[in-house]
């Protein structure tokens, strides 16, 4: 470890803070200025300086306060069982089988799929007429009428979090892949010779070795969960119980309501960054 | 210790980036300001740039567009090539195909012209004018429109519409092209249901119900009535509900528009439309209709070619009918000239072209929209058609929402969302009218 | 390894194996039978798992219609690539700088790496497009490069600081003390066990810009728009053309696989073909 004084640390990291600086550092001072203001584009001669109005009209919106819940059961759900399967997933294709390099090639598409293609590919399986799970559950007698999953309460939320699910799988799976061909082989061979069991050998030697890597994964999905619209947005456009609350903003914002939509953001980062502390700050600790 | 001494310093350092990048970019503060740089170059220009048109110099006119399939999109490319061979004053239109975007169209293009993007000329929809007129950012066409030769080809109803929606007697939006929402029904399954052509709103009502049939007698619904639009662009046939019990717009929370809006929850309450309704958008509702599951829905001509290749004859249109009241919504597309284009008179050349000229005529008679050139209108391919009969006969009473700075969301968001409470049942008919009225008279 | 009996083995390896990728390609899969249906049968009452006859003909207008779908997979391509060689060098530096050495500021940095993407990009457009205009990249592939890797970065100097703290430092510091500088350290020991995580990240950021819509609907026009962009325009007010949308999707997914292929051969390389064996 270096700690001394030296110049280069600095020259390593100068190229990506300037990169940074260059493009959203303005953008993202106008937006925190904006939501001190009322700034509707659409009634631009009202623009002009409102404190903390827009804050205390988020914390007081229904609206928000119940996509602020949505938001937490969304990131907890979604990120939680991409985890989960993402890291099952990187476990079996670290094991060696035939066909290995075309498993994982293939368990890459849901990431390579478009975006625009997302939302509508599963808003199409789940088509309350002629969707595909309709008639899969119909043909298994599981149903007996077709539901329209993405227009109603109770299954719209479900349904786009499975998507979500779907979508981010692969990116667990391919980090924690990459991490797993750091851990060193001798402690397995170790551990074999004092008889240890596969989940012993899991939670002794494998997660331990690659701690870093997994908070790090998680913590920077749940930002991006967070703030994720085009799933939601493609699929329901945030009805039937799905506003969470990035397409909150987002429809604020696309509404041109920019003031409030800032705020709104604001908050939304904030708690994002309580999320982040205990992380951070255990990082730094253990570096001393 | 240092470490926060150096925080200071990086502030300092990313301050001194900030203004470098001020003074760079021009943004910041200034993207308030609706005149991106280049303005100054050309007010009071319109005279200055004619020289150059009539001195044959070239002028080109960036034009965006969306194209709602690829066969459109073609037609349009291959008007822009006739019109830029055929236009004999040296104006080159250059054509760029931007997303419809589910109706984000017009934001986009509207962070585009904030941010001083160099579009000159987009096609449009009335419910943005508000927008951007309030921005400063559309060309006021009325001088233009005036010392047109073919200003009378259109409607003085057209201009008086564009009018309303700038909100002054200037016009910044030129016509092209409007639709007029019809009924379309299955004559078989009106024979099956032993039905009637509607003649009034309540008839209606009852064919619906009639419509909604088991045909396999296994206690399930086969064929719905009616294919509602619960989700986005809902409020268009919604409208004709709500005034079919002599409801309106300006006042939505009256005993007969909050009935209007009772009737159209019946309907889906009663299982009357398929249970997905809620969440039915355009997508579905032609979806459902071309696969045999709805008897009636309403739409424009706008797809009537692709209903006559699924079912043949056994498509018709009927014109909404009336109640106490009687309307249905015309769809509109129009184009405009944005205020930095620096040749406003070619541009108006070649809007003109699409309005009343041969673009006029290529467009609709490919699309199936409804011209606004009388004298297109009187051609043979208009007058044969059975659903450009049923679009005309609507046009008497065909209307278009209030367009206030509110509609735009009102119509991407609140609408859709209030619906969707409706129908679920979160909140009764009246609830639903009085949110409604709310917001868009915000 | 020991060889596992067969039993185990699939309870263990073929099972959940086979259950994980049913979920994922199943998707997939219908993507392709939808590009591959007739219309009247995508329409049809009755779904069928598997059309009564394939027809190319979608594929065939992705390439000849308006859509020119292999310019925009040519511009998709020259975008990514780039970005990705960009971000990866420019975020490996700074992760290592994180990672390594301890000078003021740095912390500072890294709470501003880790706030940079929390905030939505709707409210930053306007700004942004006003930047891109002045800076004279509208319509360029530069401009979405510089907008993709302003959101890469920032993310990416996170993840390799996660793999970079999860190595031994002991291999390094052996070099260190066996007289080789920093630099050259760097080179012939991080880099080569570092090169899964460096593939990863790679890929991240690939993908990152391969399928991003907003930023590349606002910066580009008819001769650089991007896939994703492309396939929004086949999303009219007349409906989604199912079979275009579909086909162009496969598409853009079949390539991007076959160059994970052979990435991912790098990924089980890193240890074993650096130069120094544990």
């Amino acid at each position: 470890m270096v700690k001394k004084r030296s110049i280069w640390p600095y020259l390593l990291v100068a190229p990506a803070v300037l990169v940074i600086l260059c493009v959203v550092f303005v953008p993202v001072i106008n937006a925190i200025l904006m939501s001190f203001q009322s700034y509707d584009l659409r009634r631009p001669k009202d623009i002009g300086f409102t404190g903390l109005a827009n804050y205390i009209e988020a914390l007081g919106d229904a609206k928000f306060q119940s996509a602020f819940f949505k938001t937490i059961i969304w990131v907890v759900a979604g990120v939680g069982f991409q985890f989960l399967f993402g890291f099952m997933l990187a476990l079996l294709l670290n094991k060696s089988f035939k066909g290995r390099g075309v498993v994982r090639a293939v368990s890459m598409i849901p990431w390579v799929t478009p975006g625009v293609l997302i939302g509508l590919m599963w808003s199409w399986i789940y088509d309350g007429n002629r969707g595909v799970l309709n008639d899969i559950l119909m043909k298994l007698h599981l149903i007996n009428d077709k539901i329209p999953f993405l227009a109603q309460d109770g299954t719209a939320f479900p349904g786009v979090i499975v998507t979500i699910i779907w979508q981010g799988i692969p990116f667990f799976a391919l980090m924690l892949l990459a991490a797993l061909q750091g851990v060193s082989t001798d402690m397995y061979e170790a551990a074999d010779i004092d008889g240890a069991v596969g989940w012993q050998k899991l939670f002794y030697i494998t997660i331990p070795s690659i701690k870093n890597t997994i908070f790090v994964t998680a913590l920077l999905r749940v930002i991006w969960v967070a703030n994720s619209v085009d799933v939601i947005f493609n699929m329901t456009e945030g009805r039937f119980g799905t506003l969470t609350m990035s397409v909150y903003v987002y429809q604020k914002g696309n509404a041109l309501d920019l003031g409030y939509a800032s705020a709104m953001a604001i908050i939304m980062a904030l708690c994002l960054l309580v999320v982040a502390i205990p992380y951070l700050r255990s990082n730094f600790r253990e570096e001393g | 210790m240092r470490s926060k001494l150096f925080a200071k310093k990086t502030m300092a350092l990313t301050m001194a980036a900030l203004m470098a990048m001020g003074a760079l970019a021009g943004c910041g503060s200034k993207s308030e300001e609706p005149a991106p740089a280049e303005a100054p170059a050309e007010t009071g220009g319109d005279q200055a740039e004619a020289p150059a048109e009539s001195t044959g110099e070239g002028v080109t006119i960036k034009f965006q567009y969306w194209a709602d399939n690829t066969d459109y999109s073609q037609l349009m490319q291959d008007i822009i090539a006739k019109f830029n061979a055929e236009n004999g004053k040296g104006i080159t239109v250059v054509g760029e195909e931007a997303p419809w975007d589910g109706g984000s169209y017009s934001e986009n293009l509207f962070n585009a012209k904030m941010g001083g993007g160099d579009v000159d000329v987009s096609t449009w929809k009335l419910t943005s004018t508000p927008l951007f007129v309030n921005n400063d950012l559309l060309a006021d066409l009325t001088p233009f429109i005036d010392a047109w030769d073919k200003k009378d080809d259109i409607d003085q109803n057209m201009y008086d519409v564009m009018k309303q929606a700038g909100g002054s007697d200037s016009i910044y939006v030129m016509p092209w092209n409007v639709q007029v929402l019809y009924v379309y029904y299955r004559p078989s399954i009106f024979e099956q249901a032993q039905i009637e052509v509607p003649t009034t709103y309540e008839e209606f009502l009852t064919a619906i119900e009639k419509c909604t049939l088991d045909t396999d007698g296994d206690g399930k619904t086969d064929v719905y009535g009616f294919g509602m639009r619960g989700s986005n662009g809902g409020q268009e046939p919604w409208g004709s509900f709500v005034h079919g019990r002599g409801g309106s717009f300006e006042d939505m929370t009256t005993a007969e528009s909050i009935q209007g809006m009772q009737d159209f929850i019946d309907i889906y309450n009663k299982g009357f439309v398929p249970p997905s309704a809620a969440g039915d958008g355009f997508q579905q509702i032609i979806d459902n209709f071309k696969s045999g599951l709805t008897a009636m829905t309403i739409h424009h001509t706008g797809s009537s070619a692709q209903m006559v290749e699924t079912f043949g004859d056994d498509v018709s249109a009927f014109p909404f009918p009336a109640g106490k009241g009687q309307w249905t919504s015309m769809g509109d597309t129009e184009t405009v000239i944005f205020e930095s284009c620096e040749n406003k008179e070619a541009a108006f050349e070649w809007v003109a072209y699409l309005a009343a000229g041969e673009g006029q005529k290529m467009w609709c008679e490919g699309t199936g929209n409804v011209p606004v050139s009388k004298t297109v209108q009187a051609g043979d391919f208009f007058q044969n058609d059975r659903f450009m009969k049923a679009s005309i006969d609507g046009q008497s009473y065909a209307g278009i929402l209030p367009i206030l700075d509110t509609t735009t969301e009102w119509i991407s968001t609140i609408w859709p969302e209030t619906m969707s409470q409706a129908l679920t049942g979160k909140l009764s008919a009246e609830e639903a009218m009085n949110t409604l009225q709310e917001e868009l008279y915000r | 390894m020991k060889k596992q009996t067969g039993i185990k083995r699939i309870f263990t390896l073929y099972l959940p194996l086979i259950i994980i990728m049913l979920f994922i390609l199943f998707p997939f899969y219908w993507t392709f039978v939808t590009s591959v249906k007739p219309e009247e049968e995508l329409y049809g009452a009755v779904v069928t798992y598997w059309p009564s006859h394939i027809t190319f003909e979608a594929y065939r207008k992705l390439f000849t219609t308006t859509v020119d779908f292999l310019t925009a997979m040519k511009n998709s391509l020259i975008v990514a690539v780039s970005t990705t060689i960009v971000s990866l060098t420019v975020s490996t530096l700074a992760a290592y700088a994180f990672s390594r050495y301890r000078f003021a500021g740095r912390k500072f940095l890294m709470c501003v790496f880790l706030c940079n993407n929390m905030f939505p990009t709707v409210l930053l457009l306007i700004p942004l497009y006003s930047i891109m205009r002045s800076l004279g990249l509208l319509y360029s592939h530069t401009s979405l490069v510089l907008s993709y890797t302003t959101f890469t970065i920032p993310f990416s100097v996170w993840l390799l600081l996660g793999f970079l703290n999860d190595l031994p430092m002991s291999l390094e510091e052996a070099a260190l003390i066996d007289g080789c500088n920093r630099g050259n350290a760097f080179i012939k020991i991080i880099l080569p066990i570092l090169g899964p995580c460096l593939v990863a990240t790679g890929v991240y950021i690939f993908m990152q810009s391969w399928n991003e819509y907003t930023f590349a609907m606002m910066f580009t026009n008819a001769e650089t728009r991007t896939i994703p962009v492309a396939l929004k325009n086949l999303i009219g007010q007349l409906g989604v053309q199912w079979d275009l949308l579909t086909a162009g999707g496969i598409i853009t997914i079949i390539p991007v696989c076959i160059m994970f292929f052979f990435a991912q051969k790098r990924l089980v390389e890193g240890l074993t073909a650096g130069a120094v064996k544990g």
